[in-house]
């Protein structure tokens, strides 16, 4: 059912030639998925083990491709976007099929964590699946690989939509000088700026001066936030664990220290990273469009 | 009572074996065979906590949750960290002992954690739940009414919810912590503490997002740790006065860290 890779022996093949641009395919050969997957692996070089995130998840890798999409993740929405901007070629950052396994097999039951996942013949999961097929889509998750590129996208991406871009300290580091604001109206300002709904949540000195930040997209672990956090005045993550790195900067306010975290979802916090892939993606694939399509803030609140 | 004995009659009364071997579920700081003086109850034994049981003579925590801010406790890279010093400094100068029961808690049946998650979501007949999610059935109503309704309940500030608010939901799964359960086909709304929003081992989030995609009534209901966790230690507090009478025990709130 998954491709989880292209053909390993092909890729062996062009993996030497990283750097150059591989198998120019200019005019007479269609460009296929798998095409386009071999010239993203060879630019972004690396070992792409079947057992690896990164692989096709969804729609036959021979397809030929009209136009690129980039999304943080191929929520159902985002995929009926991609649709409608005529691309057929998904790249996404996080899960298509609800986990980590990515519909490889249905995901195992943990003692006390609730009733087995799903299997194929899940409702949401086949509706999904049909979606893709009838409409030709072909998604592949790119993780693991982008990340790892050297000029790290994803910091610079979410500092970018946030306008921060100029207040990098330094070009190999994620920590931003940012002009003076207190800690709450820098979360109205992260809230504004990247359309969120209700995801922001915040912990620390609401009254702190805010300038020296660090921006972290995705999950932050505690050994990162007991190294960083005394240095800077916010850390702005996609998501931490609250038994650990909430609990940490909930500490640090009651021992005094004017700082905050705030956790802006992993999604969202991922949103602008893709969209830098996107523009790289120009450079890299010519001969057919690459847009990128906002997965947006997933959550909301009620006000009662 | 020496708090060694404490934690003895803890598990003498669990009524289900205790895992010595949890790493989990053992002394975090302070000396265990100090002599107790009072003992509190907690989620999670936070900074500010702990100064409010030392505030109210309390000088034994059992918390549900970590010290050291990860899940293992594992201080070898925090030896030199100023608020790790200062945390165990102010445990150790008033005599205070901190021991944690998690893994335990949820073996017991009930499981206090969420029996009181379901009290105070507003859900009825939970008084002798366990870690097992069970399907509970509420009247009719939409999921953006029900979230209203648990939000006021709880009082969680952090609150999120995903899926159709206009969804018309009966069938609840409730879950806490870290453990919020997997949606499933007979489900309409997941309530638990947290999860990790995607790439985990099951992505509730963006599954029901899908589902509301497909105008299926699926919805998730995030309250926060601390909030879905918190309730369940007012129960342990009432069951420990159940075989300890001459030592004051209280119930000290974490309390929600977000604003």
């Amino acid at each position: 059912m998954m491709r989880a890779h292209i053909s390993r022996r092909r890729f062996a093949l062009i993996a030497g030639t990283a750097g150059v641009t591989p198998l120019a395919v200019v005019g007479a050969e269609p460009l296929t998925a798998e095409a386009v997957v071999r010239r993203i692996q060879a630019e972004l070089g690396g070992d792409w083990p079947a057992t690896g995130p990164d692989g096709f998840k969804a729609g036959d890798p021979s397809t030929v491709v009209k136009g690129i999409a980039t999304t943080a993740m191929a929520t159902l929405d985002v995929l009926k976007q991609a649709v409608k901007a005529n691309t057929n070629l998904v790249l996404t950052y996080e899960p298509t099929f609800y986990g980590r396994a990515d519909g490889r097999t249905p995901a195992a039951s943990g003692a006390g964590r609730g009733p087995a996942g799903f299997g194929a013949d899940d409702p949401v999961v086949k509706a999904k699946r049909e979606f893709t097929e009838k409409n030709g889509l072909v998604v592949f998750r790119l993780r693991d690989h982008w990340q790892a590129r050297k000029e790290n996208d994803m910091v610079s991406g979410l500092a970018g939509a946030l306008g921060w871009s100029k207040y990098r300290v330094k070009s190999d580091d994620a920590r931003y000088d940012i002009p003076p604001a207190t800690a709450e109206e820098t979360a109205a300002f992260i809230r504004s700026k990247l359309n969120l709904r209700g995801g922001l949540r915040a912990v620390g000195d609401r009254k702190a001066t805010v300038r020296r930040v660090l921006l972290y997209p995705g999950a932050m672990t505690p050994a990162i936030m007991w190294q960083r956090y005394s240095e800077v005045d916010l850390i702005v993550a996609g998501e931490v664990r609250e038994w650990e790195n909430t609990h940490y900067a909930a500490d640090i306010f009651a021992a005094g220290e004017k700082r905050a975290l705030m956790t802006i979802g992993r999604v969202v916090s991922e949103d602008p990273g893709m969209r830098a892939c996107a523009e790289w993606l120009k450079t890299v694939v010519k001969e057919v469009p690459a847009t990128w399509i906002g997965a947006g803030d997933p959550y909301w609140r009620v006000n009662s | 009572m020496t708090a060694r004995e404490v934690v003895e009659l803890i598990k003498k009364n669990g009524g289900v074996p205790f895992n010595e071997r949890s790493y989990r579920d053992t002394f975090k700081l302070g000396n265990p065979d100090s002599t107790v003086r009072g003992i509190a109850t907690t989620m999670m034994a936070t900074f500010a906590m702990l100064k409010r049981a030392q505030a109210a003579g309390l000088n034994m925590v059992v918390s549900h949750e970590d010290t050291f801010w990860n899940d293992r406790d594992d201080v070898k890279d925090l030896t030199e960290n100023p608020l790790y010093k200062l945390k165990t400094e102010f445990v150790l100068k008033n005599d205070m002992i901190v021991w944690r029961d998690h893994d335990h808690m949820h073996s017991m049946k009930p499981d206090f954690i969420v029996v009181g998650e379901l009290r105070s979501v507003g859900i009825k007949g939970g008084e002798n739940a366990t870690m097992s999610p069970r399907l509970y059935t509420i009247p009719e109503t939409s999921l953006g009414e029900f979230a209203a309704q648990v939000k006021r309940l709880t009082g969680s500030r952090a609150f999120r919810c995903a899926g159709d608010p206009k969804a018309r939901v009966s069938k609840i799964l409730v879950g806490p912590g870290y453990a919020t359960p997997r949606m499933t086909a007979e489900a309409d709304v997941v309530i638990g503490g947290e999860q990790q929003e995607a790439d985990g081992g099951f992505d509730n989030v963006e599954y029901v997002m899908d589902a509301a995609s497909l105008g299926m009534a699926k919805g998730v209901i995030m309250l926060g740790h601390v909030v879905s966790e918190e309730p369940g230690m007012e129960d342990y507090a009432n069951w420990m006065r159940t075989f300890i009478h001459d030592i004051p025990i209280q119930f000290v709130p974490a309390q929600e860290p977000y604003w």
